[in-house]
């Protein structure tokens, strides 16, 4: 940087992206409040370790090979040629963008005075991971191993979703260009894929104990501590601002970018590198979180945990085209997204046997997928891209986005990219005799042992007299 | 291990060079070492954990026995 105004500009956008991974903290804090109040007294420390662990295993997974993925897959590989190098193949080139820059010995993954913004965009994506393999916390907790869930957090964390991100969240991604996918913040692209891989897992693993009458009638297994699902929620609210910033570039002329000769237009984009405005964002987030809190109060019958659960579920269904919708609009699309993820909830949970602890496969998955399909109507026609405009299926520019390219995408997403990997990967660890607890550690208790110490340490120190 | 020495040098060079981390070219060893640390780490929790679980499911506590350990604040 050897003028002011490059260095104002990389630093400000460095010192943006850092602030997004600090609000999006405030996710995974969020998520840990909610599953400790969601879970019972006896499976508490185990329900928050299990929670707290994926986040080193994900980082760790995320530096050797995750962040790499992503770079590496936007064409498929084999599915359509990037806008860099006009192949098909793997990008690992010398490309601007390559995924060469990112293997874990580059001298790009550290302290590197040339390079500012790769580390910060490094972990604004590396927060994103996070949240996808927490989603699948909350729907499995009070039975599954911690080992497992493991496997499953890098699983969905580090490989499934960086691979849709690198097709459907990516300027160059081939479903852009061969369906005309539209998601700017993700309703299919951590939402709904994290939540397809939820129900696969939990179509394994099965429900808790005593969930089901004999009869197969579901009984409810509410909140424990309604408070911390509270606070929880209000957090993942919170943070959920951090993660819509980090969606956007904050500063960019897209007269050079898109070629036009003698244009200068500076503006926020979206992550594919078309325009918005953080006004635009700002106004529909708000306007989506109160058409779900009001649509999930009254279907529910104000139900508290399924009231604050629809305002997540409604900003995640009108995120796919929060960058363009009408504030309005946003609003009704979350209505609609909330009463499908409410309905199909307890349709799945009688028809199937599904124990979704949490509503996690409703609140990301159903409404996630509802957002994919919704956005193809209301912003049929729009560009998927700033770059070139051209037809469906053919792969060498631009399709538009439309409802078919935005059907397939969700059933890319939830079922292709989610619920099969999830379902796979959770067949062989029960295989190994690795998915489940044992069931007289479920009945006794995750916690059982530490209370036992806790309560023996307690009877020594209640008995000193020095 | 010191990559710099004097930053006056470095950062007037005609080309500075922008990795300064400690050991620049041992990245391949760094990385072998947090690969064998990050399997390691399933092998041994695993072991923990399962070591724990068979404890608790020899002894077979009832459903409601946590209650007696809940502590008195």
């Amino acid at each position: 940087m050897t003028d002011q105004l490059t260095a104002l500009t990389t630093i400000f956008t460095e010192f943006y992206y850092w602030i997004t991974v600090v609000l999006m903290f405030l996710i995974h804090v969020g998520f840990c409040m909610y599953e400790v109040g969601a879970s019972r007294y006896k499976h508490h420390q185990h329900t928050l370790m299990k929670n707290t662990m994926l986040i080193p295993l994900v980082t760790v997974t995320w530096f050797l090979f995750g962040w790499w993925i992503y770079w590496a897959f936007p064409t498929g590989p084999g599915l359509a040629p990037s806008i860099m190098n006009e192949s098909a193949a793997l990008i690992t080139d010398e490309s601007a963008f390559s995924a060469a820059w990112y293997v874990p010995t580059s001298d790009l993954m550290g302290t590197n005075l040339n390079d500012r913004i790769s580390g910060v965009f490094w972990a604004a994506f590396l927060l994103f991971s996070w949240t996808a393999a927490s989603i699948v916390s909350g729907a499995v907790i009070e039975r599954i191993t911690t080992f497992a869930f493991g496997i499953l957090a890098i699983a969905i964390g580090s490989v499934f979703w960086t691979i849709d991100a690198a097709w459907g969240w990516h300027f160059d991604g081939w479903m852009l260009k061969i369906l005309g996918y539209h998601d700017a913040y993700a309703s299919g692209v951590i939402h709904a894929v994290a939540g397809g891989f939820a129900l696969g897992v939990l179509a394994v693993l099965g429900p808790r104990i005593g969930k089901f009458s004999p009869s197969g009638e579901p009984r409810n297994i509410g909140p424990r501590n309604p408070w911390l699902v509270t606070i929880g929620l209000f957090l993942i609210y919170t943070g959920f601002w951090g993660f819509y910033a980090a969606c956007n570039i904050p500063i960019f002329d897209l007269g050079p970018e898109y070629g036009m000769e003698g244009v200068t237009f500076w503006t926020a984009t979206n992550i594919y590198v078309t325009p918005t405005t953080l006004g635009a964002i700002t106004m529909n987030f708000l306007m989506s979180l109160s058409g779900g809190l009001m649509a999930g109060y009254l279907i529910s019958k104000g139900d508290p945990f399924w009231t604050y659960s629809s305002g997540l579920a409604g900003i995640i269904c009108a995120s796919a085209g929060n960058d363009l919708y009408h504030p309005i609009q946003s609003f009704i699309i979350a209505m609609v997204g909330v009463w499908v993820a409410y309905k199909l909830h307890y349709w799945v949970e009688r028809k199937f046997k599904i124990d979704d602890a949490v509503g996690a496969v409703a609140v990301h998955g159903y409404a996630g997928v509802a957002g994919l399909i919704i956005c193809g109507f209301v912003l049929n026609g729009y560009p998927s891209s700033g770059y070139s405009v051209g037809a469906m299926w053919v792969g060498t520019d631009y399709a538009p986005i439309n409802p078919l390219g935005m059907f397939i995408g969700a059933i890319i997403m939830f079922g292709v990219l989610g619920f099969l990997p999830g379902w796979i990967l959770a067949k062989i660890l029960q295989g190994m005799g690795k998915l489940r607890i044992p069931k007289e550690v479920e009945l006794a208790g995750l916690d059982y042992t530490i209370m036992e110490d806790a309560k023996s340490d307690e009877k020594a120190v209640a008995s000193s007299s020095r | 291990m010191a990559t710099v020495t004097n930053w006056i040098d470095h950062l007037s060079a005609a080309e500075v060079q922008g990795p300064v981390y400690p050991g620049v070219g041992t990245e391949g060893i760094l990385v072998l070492i947090l690969v064998v640390l990050w399997i390691g780490w399933h092998f041994i929790s695993n072991m923990q954990e399962k070591s724990k679980s068979e404890a608790i499911a020899r002894r077979r506590p009832g459903s409601n026995d946590w209650k007696s350990n809940v502590t008195d604040g």
